[in-house]
Formats: C-alpha cells, sequence, structure tokens
C-alpha cells in the first residue's frame, strides 16, 4: 500500500461509490466460493453452532482427508482431467482442419456450413441421451472414458470451429504461401505456420472446450455408472448418505474441484474472455 | 439480387479464366477441403445425425429394457401416454416456468452486473475474475454450493435473514420456496455469462456517441435507453438463444438441489427423461419425452431467429 496518497484522494473525489460497487461485484463472484472455503475448514462441531458462526473458530484440514478418503477423489479428479484433457485434444485436432478448410479453402456452400455450426451449438444434447445411450451400449462402451470423450468433443465443436475459423481469417496467406514454396505441404504449413500463429486462439478454444467437459454432468452420471469411472461432478454427488449430508467433507470436494478450473481461469482469464465473446458460448 | 450474383458469377469466370465450376473450388483443394472437414462430418455424423434418426425412430417403439420383451412398433403409443401422463406436464410446465423466471432475471442481473463492470476500475481483473469464476463453476457444483447456502438450519441464506429480523425458511420442504431457490441459483449462476457477453458489447460503444449527447443535453436514463440498449440489442439476443436453449434443457441444479423434490414439485423435462431413460430403462417412453423437448427447443430457435430476422 505504497499508493496512500492516490487512494486518499480517490476517495475523496467521489470514488467510495465505486470501490463499493467494485466490492459488490466481486462478491456476488466469489462469495458463494469463498463460503465453501470456510465450510470446508470448519469442524462438524462448529457447523452445527447456532447462530452460525462466519469465518472458520479454529480451522481443520481433516475434512480435506476425510474427502480424499470418503471417496475415491483422485480417481474422480483423474477421470475428470483425462476425457477432459483428451476431449480437449481431440476437440482442437478435428476444429482446426476444418476451421482451416473453411477460412482457407473456397468451398462452395461455406455460409450453409457455418450456419449449421451455429444451428448445432444450439443442439440439446439432452435429447440424445437415449439413442447416445444405446449406440454407446451396442458398442460397448459404457463405462469408458471414450462414452463421454466423443460427444463432449461434439459439444465444443462448434464453438471451437467458430473462433479458429476467424482467428485463421487473420493470418496473412502470404505467410503459407511462402512456407509452401519453401516446400512445405499445404498441411504442413497449416501445423507449423498457421497453428502457431493462431496460437492464442487455439489456447483459448482449447480452455472452452476443457471447461465444457470439466463441467459436464448429464452424460456423465447416465453413461458412467461404474464409481472407479465417475467424474468429478458425479462423484461429488456420491458423498450424500442415504439420511446424512457431510457438508464439511462435501465442501472439502467442491474446493478441490474448483481449483484446478479456477487457476487455469486466472492464468487465462483475458483470454477466455475474448473466447467467449468471439464464439458466443453457452452458458 | 440477381444483379448482384449475376456481376459475381461473371467477375468469378472472368478472373478464373477456366471452367464454371472453379468458382466454388479449385480442383486440387476440393479432395482437401472435404479430407479437411471429413472429421467433423463423421463425428457429428456419429453424435448427433444418426442418433436424432434413431430417437424418432424409437419413440414410435415398445422398448423397455426392464420388461425384457423385444422391440415392437407402438405407433403413437408413447405420445398418447405422454398426454395422459401428469408428470409430464408438470415436469414441461416446471421447465418452461424456470425457463420464463430465469432467463429475463438472468438478463437483469446480467446487464446490471455488465454496467458495474464497464466502469473505469484501476484494476480490472478482480472484476473480470468475478465474473468468470461463476460462469467457470459447473452447474452442479453451484446446485451444491446453494443447497448449503439455503440449508434450513446451519445456511446462510436463513441467518442472514435472521440477522436483518426475517423469519427463516425451511426452503427444500416447500415446493414453492425449493423452486424459488431453484431459480435464485440458475440466476446466479447464469449471469455472469450474460454479464460477460453484454460486457464485451458495452466496449465496443464509442465514447464519442456520449460526449455527443452530453453536448445535446441529453441525460443519463436518455443516454442509457437511446444509445446503450439499441447498441447492446446484438450481444443481448445473442446472449438470450443460448439461455433459453440451455434453460430448456436445465437438469443439474434441480437435481443436485432437490432431486426434483418435494415430491416432483421442482423436477424438469430433462430430469424426466433422464429418469424414464437411465432409472426405468424405457427407452420408447423417453424418446417420445425426447422429440417432445427437441421440437420445443428447435421451435424457440426459429422464434428467435426470425425476430433476429425481422428486427435487424
Amino acid at each position: 500500500m505504497s499508493h496512500d496518497t492516490p487512494a486518499i484522494r480517490s476517495i475523496f473525489s467521489g470514488k467510495p461509490l465505486r470501490i463499493l460497487i467494485g466490492f459488490i461485484l466481486v462478491m456476488n463472484g466469489m462469495f458463494p466460493a469463498l463460503w465453501i472455503l470456510f465450510t470446508s475448514l470448519k469442524t462438524e462441531s462448529e457447523l452445527t453452532l447456532k447462530p452460525i458462526t462466519w469465518l472458520p473458530h479454529a480451522p481443520t484440514i481433516a475434512n480435506y482427508l476425510r474427502a480424499f478418503t470418503d471417496q475415491p477423489l483422485i480417481l474422480f479428479l483423474f477421470n475428470s482431467f483425462m476425457v477432459a484433457l483428451l476431449s480437449t485434444a481431440l476437440t482442437l485436432f478435428v476444429s482446426v482442419l476444418a476451421a482451416y478448410a473453411l477460412a482457407r479453402l473456397h468451398i462452395r456452400g461455406r455460409d450453409l456450413i457455418l450456419s449449421a455450426i451455429i444451428a448445432v451449438s444450439t443442439f440439446p444434447l439432452v435429447t440424445l441421451l437415449v439413442p447416445l445411450f444405446e449406440i454407446m451400449r451396442a458398442l460397448n462402451l459404457l463405462n469408458t472414458w471414450i462414452a463421454l470423450i466423443l460427444p463432449y468433443t461434439v459439444l465444443s465443436l462448434p464453438v471451437c470451429t467458430l473462433i479458429l475459423v476467424s482467428f485463421f481469417e487473420g493470418i496473412p496467406r502470404d505467410l503459407e504461401n511462402s512456407a509452401m514454396i519453401d516446400g512445405c505441404t499445404r498441411l504442413g504449413a497449416l501445423f507449423k505456420v498457421v497453428v502457431p500463429l493462431a496460437a492464442p486462439g487455439v489456447f483459448t478454444a482449447g480452455i472452452l472446450a476443457f471447461v465444457n467437459s470439466w463441467d459436464e454432468f448429464l452424460l456423465a452420471l447416465s453413461f458412467n455408472s461404474n464409481p472407479m469411472l465417475r467424474t468429478l461432478p458425479v462423484g461429488i454427488t456420491l458423498y450424500q448418505g442415504e439420511f446424512a449430508f457431510p457438508w464439511p467433507v462435501i465442501s472439502a470436494a467442491l474446493v478441490v474441484g474448483i481449483v484446478p478450473v479456477a487457476v487455469l481461469i486466472v492464468i487465462f482469464q483475458e483470454r477466455v474472455v475474448s473466447g467467449l465473446t468471439s464464439g458466443g458460448i453457452k452458458g | 439480387m440477381a444483379t448482384a450474383s449475376e456481376t459475381t458469377l461473371v467477375t468469378a469466370r472472368n478472373e478464373s479464366g477456366t471452367k464454371w465450376w472453379t468458382r466454388f473450388l479449385d480442383p486440387s483443394e476440393r479432395t482437401l477441403a472435404m479430407l479437411l472437414l471429413l472429421p467433423a462430418a463423421l463425428l457429428l455424423a456419429l453424435i448427433i445425425v444418426y442418433p436424432v434418426c434413431r430417437l424418432v425412430w424409437t419413440s414410435f417403439q415398445n422398448l423397455s429394457l426392464t420388461s425384457g420383451a423385444p422391440a415392437a412398433f407402438a405407433g403413437l403409443e408413447n405420445y398418447s401416454l405422454m398426454l395422459e401422463d401428469p408428470v409430464f406436464w408438470e415436469t414441461t410446465w416446471n421447465t418452461v416456468l424456470i425457463t420464463l423466471i430465469t432467463v429475463p432475471g438472468a438478463l437483469l442481473v446480467g446487464l446490471a452486473l455488465a454496467l458495474m463492470a464497464n466502469l473505469p476500475f484501476k484494476r480490472k481483473w478482480p472484476v473480470r475474475l468475478s465474473l468468470l469464476i461463476p460462469w467457470a463453476l459447473p452447474l452442479s457444483f453451484a446446485g451444491l454450493i446453494f443447497a448449503w447456502f439455503f440449508h434450513s438450519e446451519y445456511g446462510v441464506v436463513n441467518d442472514v435473514l435472521g440477522r436483518l429480523g426475517f423469519e427463516g425458511v425451511i426452503w427444500f420442504n416447500s415446493a414453492n420456496w425449493a423452486f424459488a431457490a431453484i431459480c435464485l441459483t440458475i440466476i446466479w449462476k447464469t449471469s455472469s455469462f450474460m454479464a460477460l457477453i453484454i460486457l464485451a458489447g458495452l466496449q465496443t460503444i464509442p465514447r464519442s456517441l456520449y460526449e455527443a449527447a452530453d453536448v445535446d443535453g441529453a441525460g443519463r436514463l436518455r443516454q442509457f435507453f437511446e444509445i446503450t440498449l439499441p447498441l447492446l440489442k446484438p450481444s443481448i439476443v445473442v446472449a438470450l438463444i443460448f439461455r433459453t436453449i440451455t434453460a430448456l434443457q436445465t437438469f443439474d441444479i434441480p437435481f443436485t438441489m432437490t432431486r426434483g423434490g418435494p415430491g416432483t414439485s421442482t423436477a424438469t423435462l430433462a430430469m424426466y427423461i433422464h429418469q424414464n431413460t437411465v432409472d426405468f430403462l424405457d427407452l420408447g417412453y423417453g424418446s417420445a419425452l425426447a422429440v417432445f423437448m427437441f421440437v420445443l427447443s428447435m421451435g424457440v430457435t426459429a422464434v428467435y431467429l426470425r425476430m433476429i430476422r425481422a428486427k435487424g
């Protein structure tokens, strides 16, 4: 706080209102996560105090230990991470190819394809629950990562393709052309020249795909009933006993689940915002 | 219109100087384009096109995995069953109500958040982060977190109500209060997404417009309604389309908060599809429900698209 003078000056020049608004904004976004963090650090006996306490009196990590031992939380994390990572990789690969074709090659009905992509992104995935369930059952893919990776890839494909098309269109054609004169094939030029130059866009698309997969609940709940293959959002609902609801333990598991995505968001916040607004993704 | 395309055609022919179809695709590029689009097309065919066809087919079948009987053509039986099923009507009504409450709710809250976030803060990252975290939080997590918020004994909502001198509410024992809790949670979770989209729209409005309005003596409120809102319309419409479509699919938050209870008073259509399919393994009936939702969803999209075209 070496900026005492400007800070004080700003308060006295009519800025307290702005500070208050900033506080409201931050609390609206952060309070639920903060409250869960506080809950996760409380002991079970503190949780039954009335009136309730806000900050934990004697912070404990016991709930975190229980979160990892009551349920295979590590496994949930691993499943979620692998499914999200693999579907992100597949999404990026498929959408880089498609976006390059749409951005660079003179395709008949390009606008029609782009409209179809936008239409697909408004598709209600719930309605595919029955047929996808049957398909995955027929292919013996229920209770595998693949049962989730394939739908998640399609879930993120539209928005990633749209983002990448706009990024690819911003890259001068001359750069690829000169690479091709130097002996690159067209695909070589795509992966050696265009993709590296569009790296910010690829990153943005990748983060959106990752968050989409990390968050998905319904298909994960329906397709992978084997406890060893549950993803985190589904696994977290298993802490609830038949009658008991161990809130401190659930809170600890939630904190563990929030941290990876929060870290991702903190590091790449500007890119996520630009991706959200350029692709118009689902909320 | 005709003249314009004819002109393009002539120019294209003149430029390429070869056969007419080269204006669409350079022959060497044609194969490449198809190859590049192939993986996406295959995935879409496997995960969307084929399943949709199969969905419609299954909805005309008697296909229950628990009965052990082989699939049999049932005509419109599933659909007539659906129309007589009170739970179908209840869950559909709940879904429509959630959409009607949370979409405008999230729009208003999101607009307010965006206007607030657009103030010239010295540090932008805490504001940006406070909009991104709710967006990135899984819906199922939001459901669990807010179930704890609304806990009748130890929830922070009742605690705050108590401190303000109000009686706490036993949120999840009454259909109406449980429904209110779910709607509040959805509005919190989705308003940040709305705010991010609207904020991006706000930042494209040139300052000079407001300066000119200042010169003309237009007040803040008039500037908002005559400059800000009209120019925000495209971003608002995009946000509304996506939010409405996702609202019709509401599953995670009621599932984690109330499991549809008490009774089926907070169950949504998506939850009913899931229950019939995964729990009861009645694929025929589940498919009929899904076809209904599909038609509902496409209908809403079509209406929105018409609105955009009519006004744009």
